[in-house]
């Protein structure tokens, strides 16, 4: 890929961070549809515009619990298994480039650090962050490719230095060529969500 | 638009000219309208003849239990009456009985990842349902489905919508004959129909391969064919019964005949019969009686068919009616693999439970058909690619949507179904149950439809918990019944045809609301939704799952040897049904119990405060105001072409506006005119010029004139320089056009 070809993927609005959820047996979907509510009510997303809430609790390996925004998603589902919170940009990215991938943290920890911190859930959700599955919904831009990979890997190494410090880590192609683009990020450190919210670089602008 | 690494750059060379052409055409008609330039009505109506359809909260309020919160969406001109432009939206996706190739279902797979939550829907009228969708994805989205067949064209709106048949036609035991080909027939000949355009509401076709079987439910469609055969001459004809006037909704209304055998050849035409006296008589200001039904009761059954074989006379002959016959011919579908019995071994217990619901037979020997049950109507992007692959490796690559929201593969050799079984399996498909009470059928309710009174996808999730475990040990006479619930009275949930069926309302109670569902028992399913169910009385939505297992319980308990549901509930009677069911629509007081004031899967306190107007009726645009949008959007279009010094196609499209909007005239008195340009021409030229109607108070012939010079060059004749004025010209006539719709008024103009 040229250079300019390199940074098209990070153009794309579509840009998801998934944090898996560290015991997965204390997962009972049902009752984010009322924490995601409350959510609603009390404006606790300060950046989203949030329209609804999408229950698939019925739909196995699905996206699960959905809040959804103006501009951007966010999934509380087991898709591949394994239960987690995925934010998902929809339109109007916030920024681009290594810029794109520190939002998209950003929004997904925030998340996170609320669903760890909501009073009803009673502390049961704790997300690791030695794991993270970073991907692009967008086909067109962002492929599933060894070739999106080498043209993200650049920017997604540098914003996991500025949020993970130098800890040895490993980016790997894990969905298939009729998947969406997705890397499991693995980390050597395993910093808290509110630690890593600190170190969240502030959107530009 | 177009631009390098787009979708229309990446499938320029897989897309048919003309579904590229109508989706470039939808995408200058956003722009139009996000300009300001076309009124939010037709705009509206336009959109949701792309399937484009609106979603609940697009109106920017939405009630979070305690208040209605205003959604700060930004301030963009509208996509409809009260209906935000940012809002997302859902996009309904035709898909014409059902039928779709593996290749189709990895884009849809694609489609629901890139654009809305990574969910498929299918609905009771085997379309596929995309929620949560924005406007300005509709155009790419419609580009990608074009790349592999697939329109959105007239999905929604007041046009004919999807055209349905029996998932099993071609393969099933019962059948007269394979209706594919037919519904395939019909849906390439109504598409776009100039005679399809003028409805007061929409028309809903289906086919059935034969009159006992459920799966066609022609009873309740606004026509529907039932295939036929008789001998002449020795030798066997196929024809339908054809029935019209039938539909749900709030006032359901069986089928009735119009004639017990059309023939292949008459098939088409006495269809467009049918479109043309639906389009002339039909009610078009009273929306809520706007149905076909509607007038075949008005008029009865004997004055409409005479006005249908009236109207079939006057027909000008189109050579589409009987060229379909050599596809019909030609007609096959091929398994991929030889068909070989399936040996009973060492079958495990959970495929046999599968086998026993979800695998049937087929005419073929040796071939059979799987359901697969999808909950809720539910697929992930996942499970659809597995889908995709399942079909390739064992069915020969297509499959179909059911209209029980289901999946069906055909052609599966019988050998192949304990490896089919695990490979579903894998992937959560292999649940059995399927058409049995166990198998349960909702629309989308309150979940994300603006008409939405209770959550009817809530409750049948609720229901799944009580019935979806039965299985083989469930009594013989409860397990074939079917449940089926609608988020209110519009039906989408098909409850008047079920067995056991449930409509959301609202009652109140000490000042507050509390959801609610209506009980209608005894619908019958099979003879293609044969009869409509007894409405009984309204029961909290938290009460229901009582209903059917007190309902089920007295079945089990008191029927007779053989007798039906339908016939059992008839002999229990309205009166007995609500004494024993009564008890139930008792309501604790909010204070005893707040549980009854939410609904199910909504922990919000319950209000009607998000009911919006829905859209499935559409807008009502005569048909004169699409014409003059038309050629607004071409003359943008010459625009373009001028501005990126492409004079010819300048001149080219600004003569085509002039002639779009004097066809569009004309046509409010001539349906049949066609689109050729002289004919548009004289006509226009003996109706509105001649007669002065057309002429300007100030400027005269002169706006007429420019129209005529431009034909009298053919189009786009003339020096280069001269397409700024053809341009402008265009424009003007246009103007001109409009200012003559309003004069002459709109009295005729709709027809």
């Amino acid at each position: 890929m040229s250079g300019n070809e390199a940074v098209r993927p990070l153009t794309s609005s579509e840009v998801s961070v998934k944090l898996f959820v560290d015991e997965q047996s204390v997962v009972r979907p049902l009752e984010l549809i009322a924490v995601f509510h409350q959510w609603i009510k009390e404006g606790a997303l300060q950046d989203e515009l949030v329209i609804d809430v999408a229950n698939y609790e019925h739909v196995p390996k699905g996206p699960g619990i959905v809040l959804i925004c103006d501009k951007a998603h966010y999934y509380f589902g087991v898709r591949a298994g394994r239960w987690g919170m995925r934010y998902r940009g929809r339109r109007d990215a916030r920024a681009t480039g290594e810029g794109a991938i520190a939002s998209a943290f950003g929004s997904a920890l925030r998340a996170a650090a609320l669903l760890e911190n909501d009073p009803t859930l009673e502390g049961r959700y704790r997300f690791r962050t030695d794991e993270v599955e970073f991907g692009i919904y967008d086909r067109l831009l962002a492929p599933s490719s060894q070739d999106t990979l080498d043209a993200v890997r650049p920017g997604l190494t540098s914003s996991l230095t500025a949020l993970y410090g130098e800890q040895p880590q490993s980016l790997e192609l894990v969905s298939g060529p009729k998947e969406p683009f997705m890397v499991a990020i693995k980390n050597a450190g395993s910093p808290s969500v509110e630690e890593l919210l600190e170190r969240v670089p502030a959107p530009v602008g | 638009m177009e631009g390098v690494g787009s979708w229309h750059e990446k499938l320029k060379d897989r897309i048919p000219e003309d579904l590229g052409r109508e989706v470039d055409i939808f995408e200058t008609q956003m722009e139009l309208r996000r300009r300001g330039e076309v009124d939010e009505r037709l705009f509206a109506e336009t959109r949701l003849r792309r399937g484009v359809y609106g979603q609940r909260y697009d109106n920017g309020q939405r009630h979070d239990g305690t208040r209605t919160q205003e959604l700060a969406f930004r301030d963009h001109p509208t996509k409809g009456p009260e209906t935000f432009w940012d809002a997302p939206g859902m996009v309904r996706i035709k898909i014409p009985y059902g039928k779709m190739t593996a290749e189709q279902v990895d884009v849809l797979a694609e489609l629901s990842e890139d654009y809305s939550d990574s969910i498929s829907h299918v609905t009771t009228r085997q379309d596929i349902q995309l929620h949560f969708v924005h406007i300005e994805d509709t155009p790419d989205m419609m580009r990608r489905l074009a790349a592999v067949g697939i329109t959105t064209r007239e999905a929604c709106g007041n046009s004919v919508r999807n055209v349905t048949a029996c998932h099993l036609a071609g393969v099933c035991k019962t059948e007269t004959f394979d209706v594919t080909p037919y519904a395939e027939a019909l849906k390439e000949f109504l598409l776009g129909h100039p005679d399809v355009q003028a409805f007061g509401r929409k028309m809903k076709p289906a086919f059935s391969g034969c009159a006992h079987e459920a799966c066609g439910l022609v009873n309740m469609h606004d026509v529907g064919y039932i295939a036929v055969a008789r001998e002449v001459d020795g030798k066997v004809e196929r024809g339908f019964e054809f029935f019209v006037g039938g539909g749900l909704g709030a006032i359901p209304h069986p089928a009735q005949l119009l004639t017990d055998f059309v023939t292949e050849e008459e098939l088409l035409p006495l269809t467009q019969a049918v479109c043309r006296v639906f389009a002339r008589l039909g009610e078009k200001e009273n929306r809520g009686r706007a149905r076909i039904k509607f007038l075949v009761a008005k008029l009865g059954i004997e004055e409409f068919r005479k006005l249908v074989f009236e109207e079939r006379e006057t027909l000008p002959h189109d050579p589409r009616w009987t060229a379909y016959l050599e596809d019909v011919e030609a007609y096959r579908e091929e398994p991929v693999r030889k068909g070989v019995a399936l040996i009973n071994g060492a079958l495990t217990p959970a495929f046999r439970a599968w086998h026993d619901t979800n695998v049937r037979a087929q005419r073929q020997d040796d071939y059979a058909v799987v359901t697969v049950k999808c909950p809720l109507g539910d697929l992930t992007a996942d499970q659809m690619r597995s889908l995709a692959e399942i079909a390739r490796e064992f069915t020969g690559d297509t499959l179909r949507l059911t209209v029980e929201q289901n999946i069906v593969l055909r052609w599966v050799s019988q050998e192949d179904l304990p490896r089919l079984h695990a490979a579903l399996d894998a992937v959560d498909l292999a649940t059995p149950g399927a058409e049995t009470i166990a198998d349960l059928t909702a629309c989308p309710g309150t979940d994300t439809c603006k008409l939405g009174i209770a959550a009817s996808r809530g409750l049948v999730a609720e229901l799944s918990n009580h019935v979806g475990h039965l299985n083989g040990e469930t009594d013989p006479a409860i397990k074939a019944l079917r449940i089926k619930a609608s988020g209110c009275f519009n039906s989408c949930g098909q409850h008047q045809i079920s067995d056991i069926g449930f409509y959301g309302i609202s009652r109140k109670k000490g000042g507050r609301l509390v959801p609610h569902f209506q009980v209608v028992l005894g619908g019958k399913w099979v003879e293609n939704g044969g009869s409509f169910g007894m409405a009984t009385l309204a029961i909290p939505s938290k009460n229901i799952p009582e209903v059917v297992k007190r309902v089920t319980g007295r079945f089990v308990e008191e029927r007779e040897p053989d007798e039906t549901f339908t016939a059992f509930i008839g002999r229990l009677g309205k009166v007995e049904v609500k004494r024993f069911l009564q008890d139930l629509s008792d309501i604790p007081a909010f204070e005893e119990d707040p549980s009854y004031y939410t609904d199910w899967g909504d922990p919000r306190v319950f209000t009607m405060e998000d009911y919006g107007e829905g859209e499935c009726a559409g807008e009502i645009v005569p048909l004169v105001e699409f014409g003059l949008q038309a050629s607004e959007r071409e003359v943008f279009e010459a625009q373009l072409y001028f501005d990126s010094g492409e004079l010819e196609q300048a001149k080219a499209m600004a003569y085509k506006a002039m002639l779009t909007a004097a066809q569009a005239l004309v046509k409010t008195e001539f349906h049949d005119i066609t689109a050729e340009p002289d004919q548009i021409v004289t006509e226009f030229r003996a109706r509105f010029h001649e007669t002065k109607r057309f002429h300007d108070k100030f400027a005269g012939a002169k706006f007429a004139n420019y129209l005529f010079l431009a034909h009298d060059v053919g189009g786009n004749g003339g020096r280069p320089e001269q397409a700024r004025d053809r341009v402008q010209e265009a424009q003007l006539f246009i103007e001109a056009a409009y200012k003559c719709y309003e004069r002459i008024g709109t009295a005729g103009a709709t027809a």
